[in-house]
């Protein structure tokens, strides 16, 4: 179909929102020259439910359940930033109590979040067995939320001015239980995912991300980490107990001795930081502070306080993805008077782009799900161009994506 | 297994997020894992809704996606059963009042069973297929 | 890029130096939690729009700024759009957020574009186009983000006013009742206050 002296036509392949290599709805444009891909482009949208336009509507202690279910992985991270901003718009003291079991609380959150990706970019590769084991271990991370919070996802354990739920002793003992037995398998985990020949094959140097389009397209979180960009908001700018403990931002040259900012360094930096979030837990239980849990136990009497606060104020948290920062200002009325809501894929969706340039089309699920992206705390983005339209079904991409594996384990 | 006439092989699930939080994705994914293992039933997710017998929903219908939800019923082939899962398919839940949001799921494609929660444990999704077979072997024998 | 680390103070003192009467409100604040109280100091900025794209170079050069999001209110007369920035992040906590605010007259909404200098301002910049129907003079790309393709133009969600969402777009999901083309269920359902409002 080219003629002389004309470049060749470029096939445009759009990956539509319904889409089993991602769980959330998105709908990629890649333009394909040959085998590789020469642009990418992308849409959100499809999960926009209008959360900030409601939340004008709500007072703040209702915004807190609805800013949970923004997303159901990174759910606490996004209350707590909401909580933290109302706090300091309203000059609410929090108890010292409650900031540590916010902090034990998010961490696991981060456990549980970085297991299930860890198994979703196992799938992805084709590796069902260890999806299937990543996810099981997971389970123990989730039995522990449910004993301190009540239910595996979306906790309602973040109130304004503390946490609504004490920590027990009988539960510090559980929580000890099922640290021992990650760290025990935490040595497994690695070299199952990092020590596998087919894994390395297809991660190393796939998805490349410079340090430069890091810091120029803003991503956040373990995709910046893994590009070198030294960034953790818990360390930058702590909050709730973090101050008191000791953490370092986790970068891959810390164990494989080098950056090089593509899928690989990611799982490395991920894999690592569920370690580091055992260490903290630990920390917490340490060096937890008697007394109270609350500012104040009896609701209206939050809402009151919330209704004579004025001024605008950032809560920013380090969600398992990222920086999560929420802007709230108030001006002494029910709700809020803005409400705007940073997640971090947000910010790290950009980083798309470059990283799909040249790829082959059997590396898209990996690459996209390697950026551990989260569409409902965004919405997805799509685009189409190019003269040629090829349509693909997610099913066609995952299997692409086995059948590479396949090919290389011979 | 034989189930009832019309599902006499095992049930294959097929999920459709339709814009909801993910909550309802990570308890559907979990209910495949091996504590729950509805695999040793057979059910299994599939990648594309023209293999489905079993049509998971999930989230409040955004604007965006109603046509593509209908698309996806009717690409399924019958005999089919449509589940909603969670309770922002069903009445909103906390997106009760939303100007991107076209219902809940029942006023764009039938529903046979609605699982509530936010999100459902596994166990309760399990409970949900099983009662959309009790259901599937009720009609059956109406027709009868 | 000056070399050592400046002050919070001093940051500020760049800026209301520079600007002069450009900066109609300036001010630090700081907050610190757990135990130890750590505080991290957070400036606040009101400038006029002209002065924006040459605040940002002037952040660029003091060190290497991270765009965290552009938020923006409906003041009733005028459109605030806050630019929210980190630097020195990367020191243990040292990282200071600047956010600049810029207000623009309801009759004249455009602001210039600082993707030149941050291209991954251009997502923000989509989004608060639609959202609050700014005009972002220059920017590279200017297609809806989130919104649907066929939401009604003029329409801006996050606007108080008469271009905000009108009453009709609202669905509430919760007043819709049973539909009723379904096959009978095997429990009788209850009469009245069968479905409980509110559960």
């Amino acid at each position: 179909m080219a003629n002389d002296g004309e470049e060749r036509p470029t096939t445009t392949i759009p990956i539509g929102p319904i889409h089993p290599a991602l769980k959330e709805p998105i709908l990629f444009t890649l333009k394909m020259d040959g085998e590789a891909i020469a642009a990418a482009d992308f849409a959100p949208g499809k999960a926009h439910r209008g959360i900030e336009w409601m939340g004008m509507r709500r007072n703040p202690v209702q915004i807190l359940y609805l800013a949970e279910r923004i997303c159901g992985i990174c759910g606490v991270s996004h209350s707590l930033a909401f909580a933290r901003a109302v706090e300091q718009i309203a000059d609410i003291e929090v108890p010292e109590r409650a900031h540590y079991i916010r902090t034990i609380v998010a961490e696991f959150e981060r456990i549980q979040s970085h297991l299930l990706w860890a198994g979703v970019a196992a799938h992805e590769l084709g590796f069902d067995t260890l999806f299937f084991l990543a996810w099981r271990v997971r389970e123990a991370a989730m039995d522990v939320i449910e004993h301190l919070t009540g239910n595996r996802v979306n906790y309602g354990i973040i109130q304004i001015g503390g946490v609504r739920r004490d920590i027990t002793e009988e539960q510090f003992a559980l929580i000890e239980r099922a640290l021992t037995g990650y760290e025990d398998l935490m040595d497994r985990l690695l070299e199952l995912f990092l020590e596998d020949a087919t894994v390395k094959l297809r991660c190393r140097d796939h998805g490349y991300l410079s340090r430069e389009d890091a810091v120029g397209l803003c991503t956040v979180g373990p995709t910046a980490r893994a590009s070198g960009v030294r960034m953790d908001v818990r360390v930058d700018a702590p909050y709730a107990a973090y101050g008191d403990l000791a953490i370092k931002p986790v970068l891959p040259d810390g164990y494989m001795g080098e950056i090089r900012g593509d899928v690989y360094d990611r799982i490395v930096v991920r894999l690592i930081e569920v370690g580091q979030s055992i260490d903290i837990v630990r920390q917490c239980m340490a060096q937890m502070p008697t007394g109270e849990i609350l500012w104040e136990k009896k609701v209206p009497k939050i809402l009151a306080a919330c209704r004579k606060a004025e001024g605008e104020a950032l809560g920013r948290v380090e969600a398992p993805r990222g920086e999560c920062l929420h802007y709230v200002r108030m001006n002494k009325s029910g709700a809020p008077q803005t409400w705007k809501v940073k997640a971090s894929t947000y910010s790290n969706q950009m980083s798309w782009l470059p990283m799909l340039k040249g790829e082959q089309l059997a590396d898209v699920p990996i690459i996209t799900a390697s950026i551990d992206p989260c569409m409902s705390c965004t919405d997805r983005v799509a685009v189409v161009r190019g003269r040629e339209q090829g349509v693909m079904t997610k099913e066609d991409l995952h299997r692409l994506s086995v059948e590479k594996t396949r090919r290389l384990m011979r | 297994m034989k189930l009832t006439k019309s599902f006499n092989r095992s049930l294959w699930v097929y999920h459709v997020n339709t814009g909801s939080c993910n909550g309802c994705e990570i308890e559907i994914v979990a209910t495949i894992t091996p504590r729950y293992d509805p695999e040793r039933f057979g059910i299994k997710l599939v990648g594309t809704p023209r293999h489905a017998d079993v049509l998971l929903v999930t989230g409040p219908v955004t604007h965006k996606m109603v046509d593509r939800l209908r698309r996806v019923y009717e690409q399924t082939p019958d005999p089919k059963v449509v589940m909603c899962i969670g309770t922002c398919g069903q009445s909103g839940g906390v997106f009760y009042d939303s100007y991107n949001l076209d219902g809940p799921q029942d006023q764009v494609v039938p529903v046979d069973v609605y699982v509530p929660g936010c999100p459902p444990r596994p166990e309760a999704i399990i409970h949900g297929v099983v009662t959309a077979i009790a259901k599937l072997e009720r009609l059956e024998a109406e027709k009868q | 890029m000056t070399a050592e680390k400046m002050t919070a103070d001093e940051v500020m003192d760049l800026f209301t130096s520079a600007f002069g009467d450009g900066v109609h409100e300036a001010y630090i604040r700081t907050w610190g939690e757990g135990v130890a109280r750590t505080k991290t100091p957070s400036l606040w900025l009101r400038i006029d729009r002209a002065l924006l794209h040459d605040a940002v170079k002037r952040l660029m050069g003091i060190t290497c700024p991270h765009l965290a999001v552009i938020s923006g209110t409906d003041l009733g007369e005028a459109v605030e759009l806050v630019y929210h920035f980190g630097i020195y992040y990367g020191t243990e906590g040292g990282e200071y957020m600047i956010s600049f605010a810029v207000s623009l007259p309801k009759d004249d909404l455009t602001v210039g574009t600082i993707a030149d200098l941050i291209p991954g301002a251009v997502f923000s910049e989509r989004e608060k186009q639609e959202m609050l129907g700014v005009q972002i003079v220059d920017i590279p790309d200017d297609r809806r983000l989130f919104l649907p393709e066929d939401f009604p133009e003029g329409v801006y969600p996050w606007r108080k006013d008469d271009s905000g969402i009108p009453d009709t777009m609202v669905k509430n999901l919760w007043e819709v009742g049973r539909p009723t083309d379904r096959p009978e269920p095997p429990v009788a359902e209850k009469e009245h206050g069968g479905e409980t409002d509110g559960e």
